[in-house]
């Protein structure tokens, strides 16, 4: 079994951490559902990807330690990965795979 | 996870809003400025309010088992080095969490175990990664029974385990390894498909696993099953 520590399983809003040492206190600006909507930081201030480049083999390789985790994802046989790392500083990257708009999000 | 990010026939861009909800990510889209939920896909404010995008299969793995199962993948180029995360301070502490309902979450386990979340409509299921590790774990969401196990490439995913409205009952082959239905044919949970036997070349229906920190899956369920490990 792998260890959790290797895997970085969130799809929490990792920023968290950073927002809070900016601002203590995050503000609430509104509810939906009864629940807490919090404002941590401007729209836009961690930035998408919205014109991702591709590497594979050897290149890939180079850009990537073998422990490092992946967000993987196939479609009409056309694979693809994002690394968490990399994820954790945008969030969500405006992708398109094998001719499909999808969105990678983490 | 991943998201188709078209609605009918318009395709859509995500911003990340600052905000949350429910302790995860306000996705906004740039052409509406509607809110989305992260976790469930759904479009909570706004103007497509209600909305659902399409959640697709994807795993969370490591670089070298995904490019192992899948030797001519691509990978999203780095335009820098990037070692680590910029957040393993907070994957570390067990304390830095969510805001919302906290506390109260905190009383069913911590708030920072890894569960692999399931849903079909309100119906979830989560289960912690250390109840899976490297087996399959079979769960009822509603009326329709769901095995969520870890495939060879390292990722779990999880399949409907009905087939022509028959419920299959798989189990682990304790000789070989293999996962088996009652009648004997052979399946491999990477694809769902069945590679052996009288269902040979019959597919399983996937559902969307979302690897989640409890904290999060539970503010979107409050009312999910757990699978811990614990007697049940």
């Amino acid at each position: 079994m792998r260890s959790i520590g290797i895997s970085l399983g969130i799809t929490v809003f990792v920023f968290l951490a950073a927002a809070h040492a900016r601002q203590p206190e995050p503000e609430v600006v509104a509810t939906i559902g009864g629940d807490e909507v919090y404002k941590l930081l401007p729209v836009g201030v961690v930035p998408a990807i919205d014109d991702p480049e591709f590497v594979s083999g050897r290149d890939a390789d180079r850009q990537m330690r073998a422990e490092e985790p992946v967000l993987g994802v196939v479609i009409a046989g056309e694979a693809r990965a994002y690394s968490l790392w990399q994820l954790d500083a945008h969030e969500i990257v405006n992708d398109e795979i094998a001719g499909r708009a999808v969105a990678a999000t983490w | 996870m991943v998201y188709a990010r078209t609605l009918g026939s318009t395709t859509y861009t995500f911003q990340v809003s600052g905000r949350l909800w429910r302790n995860s990510l306000i996705m906004v889209d740039r052409e509406t400025g509607t809110s989305w939920s992260q976790v469930t896909g759904r479009a909570i404010d706004g103007k497509h309010r209600g909305a659902q995008l399409q959640k697709l299969e994807a795993i969370e793995t490591t670089w070298e088992q995904w490019r192992e199962a899948h030797p001519s993948t691509s990978l999203l180029k780095k335009s820098k080095e990037v070692l680590s995360s910029p957040y393993q301070a907070y994957f570390d502490d067990p304390e830095k969490m969510g805001l919302f309902r906290a506390q109260w979450l905190a009383e069913r386990m911590p708030g920072k175990t890894l569960v692999y979340g399931a849903s079909i409509g309100p119906h979830a299921v989560a289960v912690t990664d250390g109840a899976l590790g490297d087996e399959m774990v079979a769960a009822t969401l509603g009326d329709t029974p769901v095995v969520l196990a870890r495939a060879g490439d390292g990722g779990v995913r999880a399949f409907v385990t009905r087939v022509g409205g028959e419920e299959i009952g798989l189990r682990r082959n304790r000789e070989n390894g293999d996962v088996e239905d009652a009648g004997g044919s052979v399946w491999d949970l990477g694809t769902g498909r069945c590679t052996s036997g009288p269902r040979s070349g019959a597919r399983l229906e996937s559902v969307a696993v979302t690897p989640v920190y409890w904290f999060a899956w539970s503010g979107f369920y409050p009312n999910t099953q757990v699978i811990d490990g614990s007697p049940r």
